[in-house]
């Protein structure tokens, strides 16, 4: 069951297509910032409400990697791989992380806190290597200790 | 007309065409992997590149509209370089597994690699090493062998109307799964199959079993419903090892249904008959051809002489051919003097013809089976033609979508047509008459209707009759909006080319006589003929067997013969290609009627219910065992042939009726297939349809039984798509794909019954029956209906099913407990 918050935004979504299955991905965004991810269930629910197959839905989810169609943690980090941040420190500063949540990539903290994930560009090349937690980009991790503070204030 | 020049020949092709569809047209061939004429253009594989004057660019030629004046190559040292390049690439992933592979030998790929050159690639990269997906029934995934073209998904969807699979993931991972990488639950038509132009996807009961080069083609009739497909099997050694849509064959053109694609092994059950049985001391056991027909002959003299000719009755098949049926006629006038001579169809498309006979004095439907595709306002009542009749709610499916027309769907049901639908109405379970009554009631309060109608016989007495029927009072009965009603009134009146569905079958007892009555009228007073129906007959040779027949009301019909309806009794009945003690609603009357004989005489296929009940069991070829001529709803004759050998000592229904009538010493003619071919044709098929006069008739709804304390849920009955009477539970295929009967409920009702899904259901009758089913709690029915499926004998759902009255077995209230 998709929720009334849910549903009141979807809508408002919605307004700004034709057809309702335009709307699939922003309605996706949508769940995903409620629930953190995309269930089954809430799929096959989306999939309804937007008068679509879950087949053709879940082609749509699969497709993007920041649609989450598994378990995330609360926060997601995305760590970018590109060549500027490769360049100045990208590896040390994913060791560090690795370390510090003692997880791997496209994995979850055992709280339940931190998930890992590469990113292939964050589009802040001038402030390399930059890594995103949630909506917030951060930059110019160099040495990479200086994430530590970062990742203190998301609990 | 389009004029342009491909490969330096001037050629035409309509406006709107492709350049792929004006090559095609002109005989030029152009490769491509992705395309699909059923399909929208989706310019995936580039394999159907081709030259442009004037483009520096290769265009696609499946979604390049061909232009006036263009100028095409489509075989340049340019484009066979990009081609070479595109199969190379597609190699990279594709396993080059072919000695293993199904496909190999009809591959498409294999064949393009074949004549553009490489078989390895240039390039080396990754391939998939993902385990086959053999979980679900009758279809097999092999993703490994996927070259992501999307055929199967855009005819699962765009197609067939369901979309079960798409592309899962993303980039290199991407495969055809289903939602949630789920085990694949769909309809199992296995089109998808079919349009695979790789070992992709591939059919369970054909994995392994032979390479495609050793088996023989041979296109046939499908035997299940009455749109007669042409269903292509393969051959091998006397045995089908599969049967495939061919594009392009047959009325079908190369789309099925699970029956037609998967149901043929039926031929090869165990529960076939192999030789003639005679019941000796209490049991059946082996005879001899001889024995068997002499002790039907002294038998049947005997009762003639003791109760006269009179009380000697017959069921036909609708699954036996004209042949057949007319051999089967003969022998009752010739050999035995009696007219009784009825079949199943009595309770099925007897519904609709009786119904003809009245509002257009004809006596069977001749359908367009491609009009659905010009109408532009399609009404479907109560029916769900796409399981009933799948190829044919094909049709209905097209309209909607590619010249979007308003498909109209009335029903309690969530059928795919209502899913695909413009307006469903969400109708109670049979009040179809109600609904239409109130449909034509607003009509002429609006004055909508055609004015030519009025001087149409019973005109008055029919608007008289539906001022019962105003918007509100049929919106209160059928629980349709008045608005609704309505709205359907004016778009029905406003099309051009409307046009009305129904199918009537003996298993939907929501439907009687009357609902195609009112559907008739509702034609008639949109100035409509006969042309603005589709209603198929059921079966394969449901139309045949009733021109076979031919005149009725000579003698005793099947109600009067099983349901002691008749004056007088009969005391042998004559049963071909029938099972009464399972398929005929009323179970109950209809066992006691057959118990009651002194001789019962069952001729069929396989041993059925009915059959064990028998004094004697003659064994008789199916389908592929024998040749014969089905009349499906076209009217149109088609020869079925036999490319099997019969099994066991089994001879085909004719030749078993004429032995027999030959041995009673009556002249049956017939020495061979080709003199009886020949006296069918001249004395049943040459029949001509005469022309409609229409009549109005005022059909009232008939009340169905009040649902009073505990019987308060109305039990629907009917077919699925996946099985056809129950002739298709011995096959071994469609048993995998749905092999048990169900109770569908709402979750309302369920919780009120305290059934759970997945639970066991006691239904019980009025008239004390009881039986047990599965429980499938699901919103495709409405609160207050629950639906069974009867194809399955065990389930016994007809034992509470009603004896018909006017030729139809009416909805019965029922009571659901936990069990």
């Amino acid at each position: 069951m998709l929720s009334g918050a849910e549903l009141n935004e979807i809508e408002k979504e919605l307004r700004a297509y034709s057809d309702r299955k335009m709307g699939c991905i922003g309605a996706l965004k949508i769940v995903q910032r409620h629930r953190g991810w995309i269930t089954d269930e809430a799929l096959r629910d989306l999939a309804g409400y937007l008068e679509m197959t879950p087949d053709e839905l879940d082609s749509v989810a699969t497709f993007y990697p920041l649609v989450f169609r598994r378990q995330v943690g609360r926060h997601v980090i995305l760590v970018c791989d590109s060549v500027s941040c490769y360049n100045v420190g990208y590896e040390e500063l994913l060791w560090h992380l690795m370390k510090r949540l003692a997880i791997g990539l496209g994995q979850t903290t055992a709280d339940g806190r931190f998930t890992l994930l590469p990113a292939a560009c964050l589009g802040v090349c001038e402030s390399a290597p930059a890594i995103m937690i949630d909506a917030d980009v951060h930059g110019g991790l160099e040495p990479p200790e200086k994430v530590d503070q970062i990742l203190n204030s998301y609990e | 007309m389009i004029e342009l020049t491909i490969n330096g020949r001037k050629v035409q092709c309509p406006p709107k065409s492709t350049i792929l569809q004006a090559a095609q047209a002109n005989g030029i061939y152009i490769p491509h992997l992705c395309w699909d004429r059923r399909l929208t253009p989706y310019g995936g594989c580039r394999l159907c590149l081709v030259e442009v004057e004037g483009q520096k660019k290769l265009l696609a030629s499946c979604s390049t509209p061909a232009e006036q004046g263009m100028v095409v190559q489509t075989e340049t040292p340019k484009l066979e370089k990009a081609r070479r390049t595109v199969l190379e690439l597609l190699l990279v992933h594709h396993p080059l597994d072919c000695p293993v592979c199904d496909k190999a030998g009809e591959c498409e790929l294999q064949d393009l690699a074949f004549k553009y050159g490489p078989s390895q690639s240039r390039f080396s990269g990754e391939r998939k090493h993902e385990p086959e997906f053999l979980a679900a029934p009758l279809i097999e995934r092999n993703t490994n062998r996927c070259i992501l073209c999307g055929k199967c998904v855009r005819v699962c969807k765009e197609h067939q109307g369901v979309g079960a699979i798409n592309l899962i993931g993303r980039g290199f991972k991407t495969k055809i799964s289903p939602a949630f990488e789920e085990t694949l639950d769909c309809e199992f038509c296995g089109q998808c199959v079919d349009s695979c132009p790789v070992g992709a996807l591939g059919t369970k009961p054909y994995r392994f079993r032979s390479r495609v080069w050793f088996m023989e083609e041979q296109p046939n009739i499908c035997p299940y419903c009455s749109v007669g497909c042409t269903t292509v099997l393969s051959l091998r050694e006397g045995r089908i090892m599969r049967a495939r849509g061919k594009d392009g064959v047959g009325i079908n053109e190369g789309d099925l249904c699970p029956r037609g694609r998967f149901g043929f092994d039926f031929i090869e059950s165990e529960h076939r008959l192999t030789t003639p049985l005679l019941r000796k001391g209490g049991k059946l056991e082996p005879a001899s051809w001889q024995e068997a027909l002499e002790f039907v002959a002294a038998r049947l003299s005997e009762v003639k002489a003791k109760h006269g000719a009179e009380s000697v009755g017959a069921l036909g098949s609708e699954r036996c051919s004209v042949e057949d049926n007319y051999m089967l006629r003969k022998f009752m006038s010739l050999a035995v003097g009696s007219n009784n001579l009825d079949s199943r169809a009595r309770f099925g498309y007897h519904k609709q013809t009786g119904a003809l006979k009245k509002a257009f004095g004809i006596p069977w439907l001749a359908l367009d089976f491609n009009a659905p595709l010009a109408a532009d306002v399609l009404f479907v009542l109560e029916s769900d033609l796409t399981s009933t009749h799948p190829v044919y709610g094909l049709k209905v499916l097209a309209a909607r979508r590619d010249s979007e027309a308003t498909l109209i769907v009335a029903g309690p049901q969530e059928t795919k047509l209502a899913t695909w639908s413009s307006t469903w109405l969400r109708s109670r379970p049979a009040t179809g008459v109600a609904l239409v009554n109130g449909i034509m009631s607003a009509m002429l309060e609006g004055g909508l209707h055609n004015k030519d109608a009025e001087k149409v016989n019973g005109f008055p007495q029919l608007a008289e009759h539906l001022k019962k029927y105003s918007p509100g009072e049929a919106a209160r009965m059928t629980g349709v909006s008045a608005e609704d009603i309505r709205q359907t009134a004016a778009a029905l009146a406003a099309a051009k080319n409307p046009m009305l569905f129904a199918s009537f079958g003996s298993s939907s007892n929501t439907k009687g006589e009357g609902t195609a009555l009112a559907l008739m009228d509702l034609a008639i007073l949109l100035g409509r003929g006969p042309e603005a129906l589709g209603m198929p007959p059921e079966f394969a040779n449901t139309l045949g067997l009733q021109m076979a027949f031919g005149d009725e009301g000579k003698g005793l019909d099947a109600r009067q013969m099983l349901y002691g309806n008749g004056q007088k009794p009969i005391k042998a009945l004559y049963i071909m290609g029938e099972n009464p003690a399972v398929t005929f609603p009323g179970t109950a009357k209809v066992m006691k009627a057959l118990e009651g004989l002194d001789l019962l005489i069952v001729q069929d296929i396989m041993m059925t219910e009915t059959a064990a009940m028998a004094h004697v069991v003659l064994p008789a070829a199916s389908w592929s065992e024998k040749e014969g001529t089905f009349v499906g709803l076209t009217g149109k004759p088609q020869k079925f042939v036999k490319c099997l050998p019969e099994t066991g000592l089994s001879m085909p229904d004719w030749k078993i009726l004429r032995n027999l009538g030959t041995l009673m010493k009556a002249e049956m003619g017939a020495g061979n297939f080709a003199e009886l071919a020949e006296e069918t044709a001249e004395n049943v098929l040459s029949a001509q349809l005469p022309a409609a006069t229409p009549a109005l008739t005022a059909v009232e709804q008939a009340t169905t039984e009040t649902t009073e304390d505990g019987y308060r849920l109305l039990l629907a009955t009917g077919n699925l798509m996946q099985h056809s009477g129950s002739l298709t539970a011995i096959s071994k295929n469609l048993g995998s794909a749905v092999s048990d009967a169900y109770l569908q409920i709402n979750p309302a009702d369920a919780k009120a019954c305290g059934v759970t899904d997945e639970g066991f259901a006691k239904v019980s009758g009025k008239n004390g029956a009881v039986i047990y089913l599965k429980a499938k709690v699901t919103v495709e029915v409405p609160e207050g209906m629950v639906f069974v499926p009867t194809h399955f004998a065990h389930a016994g759902v007809n034992m509470l099913t009603s004896p018909p009255t006017n030729g139809e077995a009416p909805a019965v209230a029922v009571k659901v407990e936990a069990a």
